[in-house]
């Protein structure tokens, strides 16, 4: 057996044979490596405890024997351990990781190291075996790569350093069309648009997971048949011990749906951002005509009007009652187109989409309204103090006005007509209810009355336009509030309606 | 005191202008009402130009009743180019007769100036009842400034 070669870098502290014994009783104990010894002809002329424990054999069974018997059949046949002697001894040494046979027959992956041993003159003494059992590692690996592979969500492969692909899995031959003998080698700046190659794009991308260890980000990539899909990507750099780049890993997703559904979105969104300005625009188009045109409108009707009355006062004396009745008649029509034109502008305003709301007084609202109807005989009012509501003032008091003229006005014949005009605090919100004493209102029509031009009564029983609870409905309903009516034919009517108060 | 009673009407509308003298005639108030139908001719009245420059024949008058919608100028041009003027002139009191309550309509002339704001009665007794009062207040009550100087 050959004694190991004096070794050159022996401590001084220790006598040469207390070391020489002590580095047999290291290599001795070591049980994750087989250390051992080969003489040059490659047998095996020292065991260890790793040995011993990775190989399976006992130092007695193997000592003399050649080390090819640590091989596989097909490694034997070719020939495998002598040319890693050869390998050895023309370059220094032989590592590799590869199959290795147990005593039991059993294979494993092994990490393996075959140093030659010369003397000063450098003659062979013999070749150093280290061997470690991988298995494990190997077999977590073996885990891990089926898991990648079963992966068909997600592309997950590796690069070098340059970018070449290295690996390849199902998810990646799926989403990007090529198989992994088609792709090994490639450069993964083949999947990138031209637009995006041109403009370096790949390279950008290594660049940052150099720098700050990973990339993500999002977009267009290419499929082998030339099809683009939106991917969502990570890459990640792979270092060793020291530092360096070994490579990368990279991980895409196709998420070309979710990008089409949020495509679609964004565009719906803007196709109704157009609508609503058409809308807008189209509305603010016929607000200007209405108020226009109603506005226009007075002109004549001052015209008719105006000189009716001039010929009424110089020329009634001339005229027989006929022609007085047939004069009455024009001017009366004159003063109901006023009204009309009146509440019609007033419905053109209170439709407005954009009423401004803030907090209102409905104290103020009551008061400018009844003060607006005019003096009234039997109005009662009740309004709780400092009462606020979240509204636009104008359209309040042109609703209460609204109700207030419509309680006074229809009552029977020789009734006197009573009104109660009530605001009152309802927690969230307030509510306002003009209650009168008046003919009522059957169920069957309760609806319809607040419809614009909806009246229920013939003009000589009571005039009205059909407009003042339309305008009462737009405004409540504009101030975000609700309305009702509570009647009964014969019974009287209360009509309320209810607005948010301010925050 | 007013010792001249010319009223400027600036009224484009026939019927209107028609109906306004005859307010100002039923209410049997000794004043003259002198109307035009544009802006230039109102600007050309004050300013003295022709056909109006003879003085003796068209005075300048106390108050002018001007309409917002004109032909040729409009009324708060006509308002603007009188409150520009560099000497007495500019303090002619104008009142804005005109069928717009517009607040925006309302605003602009009293930023331009104007001394009053009336909307045209729709009912002919109103119309009555405006000129009287009109000529209660500014043919009798108000005090003219000189706008000669």
């Amino acid at each position: 057996m050959a004694e190991p070669a004096a070794s050159k870098q022996t401590s001084a502290l220790m006598a040469p044979e207390t070391a020489e014994r002590l580095f047999r009783y290291l290599v001795d104990a070591v049980k994750d490596y087989a250390i051992f010894l080969l003489t040059p002809e490659g047998l095996i002329a020292s065991w260890n405890a790793g040995a011993q424990h990775i190989k399976g054999y006992q130092p007695e069974e193997i000592i003399g024997e050649h080390f090819r018997i640590f091989y596989t059949e097909k490694d034997k046949l070719a020939k495998k351990p002598e040319a890693e002697l050869q390998i050895a001894l023309q370059t220094g040494e032989f590592k590799e990781e590869g199959w290795r046979v147990r005593k039991d027959g059993s294979r494993f992956w092994a990490s393996v190291l075959l140093t030659p041993i010369r003397d000063e003159h450098g003659r062979v003494l013999g070749f150093g075996k280290i061997t470690r059992d991988l298995s494990e590692r190997r077999a977590a690996e073996a885990r891990y790569r089926l898991l990648i592979e079963g992966v068909t969500d997600y592309a997950i492969y590796s690069l070098d350093p340059q970018g070449n692909i290295t690996s390849w899995n199902s998810g990646a031959q799926r989403i990007k069309g090529y198989t992994l003998n088609e792709i090994i080698g490639k450069n993964f700046s083949l999947f990138y648009t031209p637009e995006d190659r041109e403009m370096g794009i790949p390279q950008q991308v290594l660049e940052t997971a150099r720098e700050l260890g990973h990339f993500a980000g999002e977009g267009w990539r290419m499929r082998k048949d030339g099809s683009r899909f939106w991917a969502s990507v990570v890459v990640t750099a792979m270092r060793d011990e020291e530092g360096t780049v070994t490579g990368f890993s990279k991980v895409t997703r196709d998420v070309t749906e979710r990008q089409i559904m949020l495509e679609k979105i964004h565009e719906h969104s803007r196709e109704l951002e157009v609508q609503m300005a058409a809308r807008e625009q189209s509305n603010a188009e016929l607000e200007a005509f209405a108020y226009s045109v109603s506005h226009d409108l007075r002109a004549p009707l001052r015209a008719i009007a105006g000189f009716g009355d001039a010929l009424k006062e110089e020329y009634a004396a001339k005229l027989d009652p006929n022609g007085n009745d047939y004069l009455n008649e024009i001017l009366d029509a004159t003063r109901r187109m006023n009204a009309l034109v009146q509440d019609l502008l007033e419905y053109g305003r209170v439709s407005r989409i954009n009423i401004p709301l803030e907090p209102v007084s409905v104290g103020d609202a009551v008061h400018e309204a009844l003060k607006r109807v005019g003096d009234r005989q039997n109005l009662t009012v009740d309004v709780t103090p400092d009462l606020k509501a979240y509204g636009h003032l104008p359209t309040l008091t042109q609703v209460i006005i609204n109700l207030v003229d419509n309680a006074f006005k229809f009552h029977e014949t020789g009734a006197i007509p009573k009104v109660h005009v009530r605001a009152e605090d309802k927690g969230d919100r307030v509510r306002v209810s003009v209650q009168d004493n008046g003919i009522g209102i059957a169920p069957a029509h309760q609806e319809r009355i607040f419809q614009v031009f909806e009246r229920l009564h013939e003009r000589e029983k009571y005039s009205g336009t059909g407009i003042g609870l339309a305008i009462v409905k737009r405004g409540v309903t504009r101030m975000n509030g609700k309305f009702g009516l509570q009647s009964e034919p014969g019974k009287g009517s209360t009509f309320w309606f209810e607005l948010p108060k301010p925050k | 005191m007013v010792t001249n009673k010319l009223v400027l009407l600036v009224e484009d509308d026939p019927a209107d202008a028609r109906l306004i003298q005859r307010a100002f005639d039923k209410a049997e108030l000794d004043i003259a009402v002198t109307r035009l139908t544009n802006g230039d001719d109102a600007v050309a009245y004050l300013d003295g130009q022709p056909p109006f420059e003879n003085r003796v024949l068209y005075p300048v008058p106390a108050v002018v009743i001007l309409d917002i919608k004109l032909p040729r100028r409009s009324g708060l041009e006509v308002l603007s180019w009188l409150r520009n003027q560099h000497y007495g002139l500019k303090r002619l009191p104008v009142v804005i007769l005109t069928s717009s309550r517009h607040s925006v309509d309302v605003n602009r002339a009293y930023d331009l100036g104007v001394n009053s704001y009336l909307a045209k009665p729709e009912s002919p007794a109103d119309l009555t009842r405006l000129a009287a009062t009109f000529h209660s207040y500014w043919l009798q009550l108000n005090e003219s400034p000189d706008v000669q100087s």
